[in-house]
């Protein structure tokens, strides 16, 4: 397991921005029926998502979230911008290249993509806080997000119902005295296959059928059960293994933020664990599950008010596509936390 | 655990009425068996029992029957 303790680095700043259109649970009665529709709400916790119009891009959320925050927050300069997503606006250039120069950044910026989801949050804060702590940098904006819903096939029950689109940013800055941040980082591409877009890039080609003949070609194909067996194998020790890391008790974080997978997800894994529901961040209600923008997303709705005026300790548990895992144990807080922004059509 | 509690155990999970399942019935044809069924019976197998069910194992399974010997000698009659 990759572990890490980084000094000289603290969280600065946080924003997140969605999709103003809005799909509830009666858009899923439409075609489900509506007890169909009402259990799964039940059961998935998600009674709302933002859905990105076709023309609009996890990039240009990231924007909106990325200006809010610059505007809030102005560094002297950011000197490294990690934009880590599965949907980037093209195979090339990198997304990262195009948002240095859509906001402005200098060019002596460096910039690139790391393509990850559900662990995607933890694994930027990783590398952006390795980056500063190391000199490579002073400022970094790492800007995580997703529009799976582009992903979806229509017909899809067990997916259409829980994702959502969002996007976000997040600034780290380089000052001596901030508290270590600590990560755990993990890997299984065994499970790759669990959670998966089959088809659209070169592995089946472009337009070629799925091995298994019943999905769309480009769209998400998730083996709930696999996910799910995954999650309880690997996310207590994780979580575990970050609080010993860090030298933290089970009883110190003053807040679990977790990948909002579903919430029959979360709180299982809340009672296996042992962590008091007050304490247990749960915010994909109106939503859903928004890959690698669930963790920061729930951080501005969730502990957003907190943050504003507190410094928290905060243990993040990303989980998911890859298969892959992060923890991190940090310390955030007084941040600049902009209000949760809401985008029309790009 | 017994066989029946077991049994009384799924029929929770699958939203069956109380003492309705005996092991024979197929599960294609057993409402409320889904992917988020099979969840919660991987869910219901760590609480209970403490491990977690193979996820493959229990795609091959046809029947409550089966469900039952996923769990092994942690059951018994």
């Amino acid at each position: 397991m990759a572990s890490a303790r980084i000094s000289g680095v603290r969280l600065t700043g946080l924003a997140a921005a969605v999709p103003s259109s809005v799909r509830g649970v009666e858009d899923l009665a439409g075609w489900m029926g509506e007890a169909d529709a009402a259990k799964v709400a039940k059961e998935t916790g998600v009674r709302e998502r933002r859905v990105a119009p076709s023309r609009t891009c996890t990039s240009d959320l990231c924007q909106a979230a990325a200006r809010a925050l610059l505007a809030a927050a102005p560094p002297k300069t950011v000197d490294v911008l990690v934009f880590v997503s599965q949907t980037p606006d093209y195979f090339l250039p990198a997304t990262s290249a195009l948002l240095q120069h859509r906001l402005g950044l200098a060019r002596g910026c460096a910039a690139f993509d790391v393509n990850l989801g559900c662990s995607g949050y933890v694994y930027g804060l990783w590398i952006a806080a390795s980056i500063v702590a190391a000199g490579g940098a002073r400022v970094a904006l790492v800007l995580s997000g997703d529009t799976i819903t582009r992903f979806l096939d229509a017909g899809d029950r067990s997916t259409v119902p829980l994702f959502g689109d969002a996007g976000t940013a997040t600034l780290l800055e380089a000052d001596a005295t901030a508290a270590p941040m600590v990560f755990h980082l993990s890997t299984d591409g065994a499970g790759g296959n669990h959670l998966v877009v089959p088809g659209g890039a070169f592995r089946h080609g472009f337009g070629a059928p799925a091995d298994d003949g019943a999905k769309t070609p480009s769209t998400l194909h998730m083996n709930g059960p696999e996910i799910f067996a995954f999650t309880l194998r690997e996310v207590p020790p994780l979580v575990g293994d970050t609080l010993d890391l860090a030298g933290w008790g089970a009883e110190e974080p003053d807040a679990f933020v977790c990948h909002q997978a579903n919430r029959f997800i979360l709180e299982f894994l809340r009672r296996k664990i042992g962590i008091a529901a007050d304490r247990f961040v749960i915010g994909l209600e109106r939503y859903g599950n928004t890959s690698s923008a669930s963790i920061p997303l729930a951080m501005v709705t969730e502990l957003g008010d907190r943050l504003r005026g507190q410094r928290l300790k905060l243990l993040l548990a990303g989980f998911g596509v890859g298969l892959s895992w992060g923890g991190a144990a940090v310390e955030a807080g007084p941040l600049v936390v902009p209000p949760l922004m809401e985008i029309d059509a790009a | 655990m017994t066989k029946n509690e077991f049994l009384r155990e799924i029929e929770t999970v699958v939203e069956a009425a109380p003492g309705s399942l005996t092991g024979e019935e197929s599960l294609a044809k057993l409402p409320g068996w889904d992917s988020m069924a099979a969840i919660g019976f991987i869910a219901m197998v760590d609480s209970r029992l403490g491990v977690v069910v193979n996820p493959a194992d229990l795609a091959a399974c046809k029947t409550v029957a089966d469900l039952v010997a996923l769990a092994g000698d942690r059951v018994q009659d």
